[in-house]
């Protein structure tokens, strides 16, 4: 058994510390945005706040909380995220399945991949697409945070190659029982691509709560942004070269402890499921269901 | 008809998806022949002026046109690289850690910077690459008696901070994709191999890393969908009049003289001249991993 | 009425709808506007003034009311209450009631991340109806986004209408600067109506450490000279112990421009007689791009000298505004160029990090030839437009020649003195007295961001009056005096007295029109070998004889050319 040789042992050792090393120093600059989130806005624009918060103040949270709309943009996103990463996922496994069939079994498919994937490259702008939304009534719609994105090319593509490494057999014993395509995709291909399911499920999670540009642009109403586009408003950014200020709007020109902590509030969700979809990350689920 | 009949639940299959792609896709794609007009967004696709290839020209015409682009495929080409061999490489030795809950934590920590925006990264890699006291250059000193690095004010160094930092933000988030290919790797492989007695550095050379090539074929594939884009929002806040000769990229170039002044053609213009050359590029290593690796991307 | 002028008609008719709350004032306007004293008056507007079909249609208030279309990029930090919105809320309602003009919004977008102009853009793109009237703000992208709107020759000469309508208060504050309207004059043409801001809002003075100053008994410095001798006392002589390398003496910044608002390096130019990265009027009346100027190369080598004595930040070049505040507010820099209010925002932090820290505000310090110099802010923040197609055009003046006769500057005893609307701006508290911002029950709005117009009506030189006004000791009357003295920072009168004691040091950028040919093609390439040859001599890289080099390529490159169309634009806006 190698893991119990002593080389492997000193390499496991040696190799675990320089990952957690590794590790800190993804954490590092991240529990610095995290104080500053936490510091009084006096020591944040001093630039004084290390990596534990100076004055301690949680007035960037409540400026952001507080706020009717921010419980609405939290289900919206919330909204978004499950309708739309559900539909990414239902579109791309079905495009996956026929792709992922050798040319001899489905001749075209070569032509279909080759029009997914000049899409990726391919584009019309923002004019065209905008016109498009436009003409399809979308603007001011909650359907216009979803349907423009179901179709990520990108993950059909790593779906696809994953449903390559399904071992034909299963397929072959299914077709026998009489199965039809759409019986195989769901009974042989699914339950053995979790880890690849679960992956394109946090993609497409990430993107979707993260995404804001879309939500400002066809939405007017304040009242239906997404999360991510209600954030976006909160932090004032402007040109000062051509501004005048009232007394309220001094207040907002220090982003720094908003703008930090508005990053954990984006992130936090997401890094509440992410643990869970680690669950999904099962090795040998191909060869066990093969050994059935 | 009988082969008709026996792939029509394929075609069927892919019509969502292909319809989809259509109308959000293919028919805003006429757009592109804003590349060739001089775009008044009054006057429509219909009423502006064509000017064939004025746009291309102006693209190509600066003085400083070819070092704009030079730079951008430098940079991209080196994020690219390592934004792939960085992930292949932590996977795997993310996969040897023996004790589960240390791997998960460290996988979990190494995808947060994913989601720091560049805005606010900016401000702290200033501070932390100081060449007047910054953490990184009192390191360097401290250990190894190095003289103050100006990361971001020598040319040089600013393409190799971009690179670096990029690679550091967006590699733990790449890492998932070649864990779930390691998870789908056939567990008797390996059982077949410790029956032969290879060691563990054999098995990963014979099993593991031909296991992931494939993937990585795909994603370094696609990522040549980026062979042009060297990653505006970083570059916008970090680049300074002292770098702007070898950091000014593609994007921030276009951000600066067509953006500000609503030049929708030009924009579009520069637009299709990257997807040309990523298409072309996509198309070349679609064959060589064809011919090479016997392996179809997709 | 009739027999009133026309100021005390309207004057007369504010109060009884104030009194009454009811418009009994409904008689139609004397056709007198052509008489009006305005020097911007064209011979073109006159003329089409003439010939203005429709010059009985001015109301105090319509009734059947009038409806205004436009769109709106809301200010993100707006708030609302009581479920409103920018298109429905307590000002639109007033117009509604008060002047029977109906605001009819066509679609609205959170302003931020450029969005704005780009759902303007889009809009016309995709051939969305366009409002009758819309503000677009100055700054960015949103310059161009006006140019190119009236270019789209949708909107309407609109100097003839202003002529015509606009009361004389406004006239007045349009005449403080008639080189208001050239960035919206084509061919003598007014185009759009320029939206006037406060003045002075962006011209900056020199913020210095008073304690430091005292500890070390250091007058301020009046010449570059003593303010070399300030510096250096400040970095190795520190008052309050800091090591010379903690000690940023003068917090400036160049990162992507030499010419700014805050840590701005631009009087260092002028104390030798140029401000870079904006247009100057030369010795000969023309126009000159100030960083090709000679006395730009002095600049720099002072900067340079002042990089390698460690006076200013030893990497300024990678320093933005906001970055140059950042040791101002930690309490490790001695001086700082900024705004006159700098003392409400950022510099009142100072105090909370270094107890006993005080800034006070002082004249930028003049060169070796008694010059000084420091870039000056234009009187408007945007510009208002008029839809060829609106059937009521003079409805708007309507709606501004309200505003600036009782909102602009409210008199002591008169409708909006205390406040606008109730519950909004201000409030009564349980004896009658007005409360504000907080103590009003749901918190405070700005109310001024709900008119049609941008900030509603300001008046340039009505906020420094003020602020002199106290600066002088004076108890505030008006409500623009205790407005300025509660928002701002309690070194902001003195600081205002300071910035107007160099009037004539002021120089705005006078090239305001669209930009040319050769602008659009070259002038990113052109500041970029400026910017990066200025920092390749402040940090040693390149001798100061690059300069010379720099200033011929910049000539040759296109340079030259751009000189020539922006004086031919600015001939064109004097030769009205």
């Amino acid at each position: 058994m190698y893991h119990k040789t002593l080389p492997y042992r000193i390499f496991n050792i040696v190799n675990t510390c320089f990952l957690l090393a590794v590790a800190l120093m993804c954490v590092i600059p991240l529990i610095h945005v995290l104080a500053v989130s936490f510091s009084a806005k006096s020591a944040a624009d001093g630039n004084l706040v290390g990596l534990w918060p100076v004055d301690f103040s949680t007035v960037a949270y409540e400026k952001t909380i507080d706020n009717p709309v921010f419980l609405h943009s939290l289900w919206v996103a919330v909204k978004r995220t499950v309708i739309g990463t559900a539909g990414i996922l239902v579109v791309a496994c079905l495009a996956a399945y026929p792709l992922s069939k050798e040319n001899a079994q489905f001749r075209g498919r070569s032509v279909y991949a080759w029009v997914f994937v000049f899409t990726m490259i391919f584009n019309g702008g923002l004019v065209p697409f905008y016109i498009v939304i436009q003409s399809l009534h979308l603007i001011d719609s909650f359907w216009v945070l979803v349907l423009p994105g179901l179709v990520n090319v990108w993950l059909i593509i790593l779906l696809m190659n994953f449903f390559r490494g399904v071992p034909k057999e299963l397929e072959e014993a299914a077709l026998i029982d009489g199965a039809g395509h759409l019986g195989i995709l769901a009974r042989v291909y699914l339950p053995v691509s979790l880890p690849a399911l679960a992956t394109l499920g946090l993609f497409a999670m990430v993107w979707h709560w993260n995404s804001w540009f879309d939500g400002l642009l066809y939405l007017s109403n304040k009242q239906d942004y997404p999360l991510a586009t209600y954030l976006q408003t909160v932090i004032v950014s402007r040109d000062m070269s051509s501004m005048s200020f009232s007394k309220q709007e001094f207040d907002l020109l220090s982003q720094k402890t908003i703008n930090a902590a508005q990053i954990f509030i984006g992130a936090l969700p997401v890094l509440i499921v992410y643990p869970f979809l680690q669950k999904f990350f099962v090795k040998g689920l191909v060869m066990g269901s093969v050994k059935e | 008809m009988r082969y008709l009949r026996r792939t029509w639940p394929f075609h069927l299959m892919i019509l969502p998806a292909l319809a989809l792609l259509i109308v959000f896709n293919y028919i805003p794609m006429g757009g592109i022949v804003m590349a060739f007009q001089d775009y008044k967004p009054w006057l429509h696709i219909s009423g502006s002026e064509w000017i064939g290839l004025d746009n291309f020209r102006a693209l190509f015409e600066r003085e400083d046109s070819l070092q704009v682009i030079w730079n951008t495929f430098l940079i991209s080409v080196f994020k690219i690289v390592f934004n792939l061999l960085t992930p292949f490489a932590f996977a795997i030795l993310l996969n040897e850690v023996r004790a589960r809950f240390l791997g998960r934590t460290i996988q979990t920590l190494v995808y947060l910077p994913h989601f720091l925006s560049w805005v606010i990264l900016g401000g702290i890699l200033v501070e932390f690459l100081s060449s007047d006291g910054g953490f990184v250059n009192r390191v360097l000193h401290e250990l190894f008696g190095i003289k103050p690095i100006f990361f971001l004010g020598d040319g040089n160094w600013f393409r190799f901070t971009v690179v670096v930092s990029e690679v550091w933000k967006e590699f733990g988030y790449g890492t998932i994709v070649f864990l779930a290919a390691l998870a789908n790797i056939n567990p008797s492989l390996y059982e077949a191999a410790e029956m032969d007695g290879a060691s563990r550095w054999r098995q990963t050379l014979h099993i593991t890393i031909p296991s992931l090539v494939p993937m990585a074929i795909v994603v370094g594939t696609l990522s040549l969908g980026n062979i042009l884009n060297a990653g505006f929002d970083q570059i916008f806040n970090l680049y300074n009049s002292l770098v702007m000769d070898k950091g000014d990229i593609i994007d921030t170039f276009v951000y600066r003289t067509a953006i500000n002044d609503g030049q929708f053609g030009f924009a579009t213009a520069v637009g299709l001249f990257k997807s040309v050359i990523s298409m072309v590029l996509i198309v070349i290593s679609y064959r060589l991993a064809y011919k090479l690796a016997n392996y179809r991307v997709f | 009425m009739k027999a009133m002028t026309r100021k005390s008609a309207l004057a007369a008719a504010a109060l009884m709808l104030a009194a009454t709350g009811l418009a009994a004032c409904s008689g139609s306007k004397d056709e007198e506007g052509s008489s009006s004293p305005s020097s911007a008056s064209s011979p073109s507007a006159s003329a089409s003034a003439s010939a203005s079909a429709t010059e009985s249609a001015y109301k105090d208030k319509y009734d059947p009311p009038v409806t205004i279309t436009t769109v709106w990029g809301v200010d993100p930090a707006l708030k609302f209450k009581n479920g409103e919105t920018i298109e429905n809320n307590v000002a639109t309602k007033w117009a509604l009631d008060t002047l029977g003009i109906k605001i009819d919004s066509l679609w609205s977008v959170t302003d931020t991340n450029n969005a704005f102009v780009t759902k303007m853009r889009l809009a016309m793109s995709s051939s969305q109806k366009l409002p009758d009237v819309v503000t677009i703000g100055t700054g960015g992208d949103y310059d161009q986004l006006a140019q190119d709107l009236i270019d789209t020759g949708a909107f309407r000469e609109v100097g003839s209408l202003f002529d015509q309508y606009a009361n004389e208060k406004w006239k007045a504050a349009m005449n403080l600067d008639p080189n208001v309207w050239n960035p919206y004059t084509r061919d003598g043409k007014r185009m759009g109506i320029p939206v006037l801001d406060y003045a002075y809002n962006h011209d900056y003075l020199l913020w210095i450490r008073q304690d430091w100053l005292d500890k070390l008994h250091l007058e301020a410095p009046k010449t570059l000279e003593e303010l070399e001798k300030v510096m250096d006392a400040f970095k190795n002589q520190n008052p309050d112990g800091l090591k010379p390398n903690q000690v940023i003496p003068l917090s400036i910044g160049f990162k992507t421009t030499m010419n700014t608002w805050m840590g701005d390096p631009s009087w260092v130019f002028g104390a030798y007689g140029t401000i870079p990265d904006q247009w100057n009027k030369a010795a000969d009346g023309s126009l000159e791009w100030g960083s090709i100027n000679p006395a730009a190369k002095q600049a720099l080598q002072k900067l340079k000298e002042w990089r390698d004595k460690g006076y200013i930040p030893s990497e300024a070049a990678l320093w933005d505004e906001n970055k140059t505040s950042e040791p101002a507010v930690a309490g490790t820099a001695g001086i700082i160029p900024g705004p006159y209010w700098m003392s409400g925002w950022p510099l009142q932090d100072t105090a909370k990090n270094v107890p006993g820290a005080v800034w006070k505000p002082y004249a930028i310090p003049t060169g070796p030839d008694g010059k000084a110099g420091r870039h000056g802010t234009n009187f408007t923040s945007g510009v208002t437009l008029i839809n060829k197609n609106m059937e009521h055009p003079e409805a708007l003046f309507t709606y501004q020649n309200y505003l600036f006769e009782n909102l602009a500057d409210p008199q002591p005893g008169s409708q909006w003195d205390i406040g606008v609307f109730k519950g909004y701006d201000y409030d009564l508290d349980a004896n009658g007295n007005p409360v504000y911002l907080d103590k009003i029950p749901g918190g405070e709005v700005n109310i001024n961001r709900y008119w049609l117009v941008k900030d509603g009506a300001r008046i340039p030189d009505a906020q420094m009056k003020a602020l002199l006004k106290l600066a002088d000791g004076n108890e505030p009357t008006t409500r623009l005096e205790k407005e300025v003295k509660n928002n701002y920072g309690p070194e902001t009168p003195a600081a205002a007295k300071v910035l107007l004691s160099q009037p004539d040091i002021s120089y705005k950028d006078m090239f305001t029109g669209p930009a040319t040919p050769t602008m659009t093609s070259k002038q990113d390439y052109l500041k970029k070998i400026e910017m990066q040859t200025f920092n390749e001599i402040i940090y040693g890289k390149k001798d100061l004889s690059a300069f010379d080099k720099f200033v011929s390529d910049w000539k040759a490159a296109g340079g030259d050319k751009m000189t020539q169309e922006v004086n031919d634009w600015y001939k064109s806006t004097q030769s009205q």
